[in-house]
């Protein structure tokens, strides 16, 4: 032991030199250590095993405070507006119940077997504040199985899913399923159909759930009117989300599942439906009039072209007609330009520049022209 | 060549080459005396650095000498432009209006009875005859300029600017935007194209109806109104009525499609259509990818047949 009480007594004399011998090693030795200590396979990786009590706390406490720091503290105002929980309520039955469960429904055993398993929402969604559970739904958590939003400049999709989180503690079974399965009617089905899933039984995929079918609208006014559209802008609508060339993080998920033989039959279906009787528009008369006006004769000064030339009744079948759309839904979707949406699509390049001249009046008065015209039918250029 | 000032076709243009010959001739003359001066100041006998360094020889060679140069070329530059002023105030055969727009060329024909006739991206102009050409611009400053034909003067937001110009000989000249007003500046180019008088005139008169087109290019016509153009474009005699972008009525007869930058035929159409960006990037026309070949192709035989 004379090299020990030698190395003592000549680090007590030489002080600086000391600290910076041990830190140099310390700087070495420890990333060497570390690599060995994986190498070796001592620790154990296995989500059976559970995370070491210390572990776990040191996890939750980072996340925690991550997710505090970064998340955003005025969320908007309506987030008890029934058409962005309607929306919020659609999206979780496909894209989230799996994991999380829902009302109603036993939690999935594979999906609990994960570490950390998802928690159950009912309960645990009050800890974290809007903003909180913002971030998490928009960003996902890394060492988690939390995923990211699909469509990272859709940030007002996903504030929908907020406000359904924020309502699911007041649901039951029942109130879920009507939330969220909307008007679509999802048969038990008879054993044989169940053997051979030809019924969905959850009914995840069912564009009716939002969309509307036969005799019915789209529940929400955040979403689309699809009854009338022209077949060619429905099909290429679902294969730019299907293949993320269009940015939505809840139809390209649906769009992605659909073979391009459901996708041309939907395309078609949707196409051959008769409008469902509007309601009466809701914006007052001067944005009407002040959006016929733009939409017949643009604003050729700031480059902004008539709408009709392109969304009029008469026009080609690989742009969408806007009338009858809801005056919310257009201008969710001009505002979504506006606010940084991007695209590959081939209809994108078209109206982002469009939509990124149009200021939040032109905007509103657009949309109010459009959602007072009859759907299917509406003004010529 | 149709673009260079060494090769004028008009007379505005030779004057501004004799002054800039003159200038260069007389240059370059005393920039060589210049040089003389300085090596014989530093290696020269003794008596000639002297001399060079004199009080008489710094005050006669540095201050009359250039006085007085400078004072005969002011008036010989005055005399020679003083034909510019006097054809400056002698009255146009015709009016242009040129409007400098993000980045092509709005032309209007204004004919003696005031009708206006909208084109874009080319003139076309009388040999021998004086034009007024009004120059404006409703965003940022261009700077109009035809080499071979004359100066270059600035397209000014709010204010219009008038410039002369008279082609002595047949034939096309090119100009361009002299001042950098964005990104595709580069690619905002024009042909002037001057014809003699009465093959001018006949143009004119053609030019004020719609465009004759063969009834072969009827799907391209339907497919240019339905899927929008004429938000943005122009063709006489069809509902396509847009002023945002340039007017394509006559744009088969056009030697150059986007102000320019490629030669017109239906290829460079289509492929202009298709990818703007790649062509002209950011200029304000998107990328139309929404259509199939065939229609590209009907499109594109559509606008060549309109002439």
């Amino acid at each position: 032991m004379r090299w020990l009480s030698k190395t003592l007594h000549w680090a007590a004399e030489h002080p600086c030199r000391a600290v910076g011998v041990a830190s140099g090693a310390a700087a070495v030795g420890i990333p060497i250590g570390a690599l060995l200590f994986a190498w070796s396979g001592a620790y154990s990786v296995a989500a059976s095993r559970g995370h070491w009590h210390v572990v776990e706390l040191f996890l939750r406490f980072g996340m925690e405070n991550s997710v505090r720091v970064r998340a955003p503290d005025h969320p908007p105002a309506d987030l008890d507006d029934p058409d962005m929980i309607r929306l919020g309520a659609a999206h979780f039955h496909g894209g989230c119940a799996f994991c999380h469960g829902a009302p109603g429904t036993r939690p999935n055993p594979v999906v609990q077997a994960m570490l950390p398993s998802p928690p159950d929402l009912q309960d645990q969604a009050r800890v974290w504040s809007d903003g909180e559970l913002f971030w998490i739904v928009r960003n996902g958590l890394k060492y988690a199985g939390m995923p990211a939003w699909p469509a990272q400049s859709r940030d007002d999709e996903v504030w929908a899913v907020v406000a359904f989180t924020r309502k699911l503690p007041q649901l039951d079974a029942a109130a879920y399923e009507r939330l969220a399965l909307g008007v679509a009617d999802v048969r038990p089905g008879d054993a044989r159909e169940l053997a051979t899933s030809e019924s969905d039984p959850d009914g995840v995929g069912a564009c009716a759930r939002c969309h509307g079918a036969e005799g019915s609208g789209p529940a929400s006014t955040l979403v689309p009117l699809l009854h009338g559209q022209p077949r060619e802008w429905l099909l290429r609508s679902l294969r730019d989300y299907a293949t993320g060339a269009r940015q939505s993080g809840i139809m390209q998920p649906l769009a992605a599942a659909l073979t391009d033989d459901a996708a041309q039959k939907l395309a078609a279906y949707y196409a051959r439906l008769a409008p469902p009787a509007s309601p009466a528009p809701v914006a007052g008369e001067p944005d009407i009039e002040a959006g016929a006006r733009l939409a017949s004769e643009g604003v050729p000064q700031a480059a902004i072209p008539a709408c009709l030339n392109c969304h009029g009744p008469d026009r080609s079948p690989q742009f969408p007609r806007l009338a009858g759309l809801s005056a919310r839904y257009i201008a969710t979707q001009l505002h979504a330009w506006k606010n940084g949406k991007e695209g590959a699509s081939a209809t994108h390049a078209i109206m982002a520049p469009i939509a990124r001249r149009l200021d939040d009046r032109q905007i509103a008065q657009a949309a109010a022209f459009f959602a007072s015209q009859p759907a299917g039918g509406g003004a010529a250029p | 060549m149709i673009q260079s000032v060494l090769d004028p076709g008009g007379p505005e243009a030779a004057r501004i080459l004799q002054l800039a010959v003159t200038l260069f001739i007389g240059a370059a003359v005393i920039f060589g005396l210049v040089c003389v001066a300085m090596i014989a100041a530093i290696y020269g006998p003794r008596r000639m650095r002297e001399t060079l360094a004199s009080r008489r020889f710094v005050i006669g060679a540095g201050i009359f000498f250039p006085v007085v140069t400078l004072s005969a070329l002011l008036v010989y530059g005055l005399w020679v432009m003083r034909a510019s002023i006097a054809e400056a105030r002698a009255p146009a055969d015709v009016r242009i209006e040129v409007s400098g727009e993000q980045w092509w060329w709005r032309v209007a024909y204004v004919t003696r009875e005031g009708t206006r006739i909208e084109e874009a991206n080319e003139l076309r102009v009388p040999v021998g005859r004086g034009v007024e050409i009004n120059l404006s611009s409703p965003d940022v400053i261009h700077s109009f300029w035809i080499p071979a034909l004359g100066g270059k003067i600035d397209m000014i937001p709010g204010r219009t600017n008038v410039m002369r110009v008279k082609a002595e000989r047949e034939g096309v000249y090119r100009g361009q935007c002299a001042e950098y007003c964005g990104g595709p500046h580069a690619l905002m180019a024009f042909d002037v194209i001057a014809l003699e008088a009465g093959a001018f005139e006949a143009w004119l008169a053609a030019a004020k109806n719609a465009p004759s087109r063969p009834e072969a290019a009827a799907s391209g016509r339907d497919l240019f109104n339905a899927s929008g153009c004429g938000a943005c474009h122009a063709i006489r005699g069809t509902e396509a009525a847009g002023r945002i972008g340039p007017d394509l009525s006559r744009v088969g007869g056009r030697r150059t499609i986007a102000a320019g930058t490629l030669p017109t035929n239906a290829q460079n159409i289509a492929r202009f259509i298709s990818d703007a960006q790649h062509v002209k990037p950011g200029n304000l026309m998107p990328p139309f990818r929404i259509f199939s070949d065939e229609e590209r192709i009907a499109i594109s035989e559509f606008l060549m047949s309109l002439r």
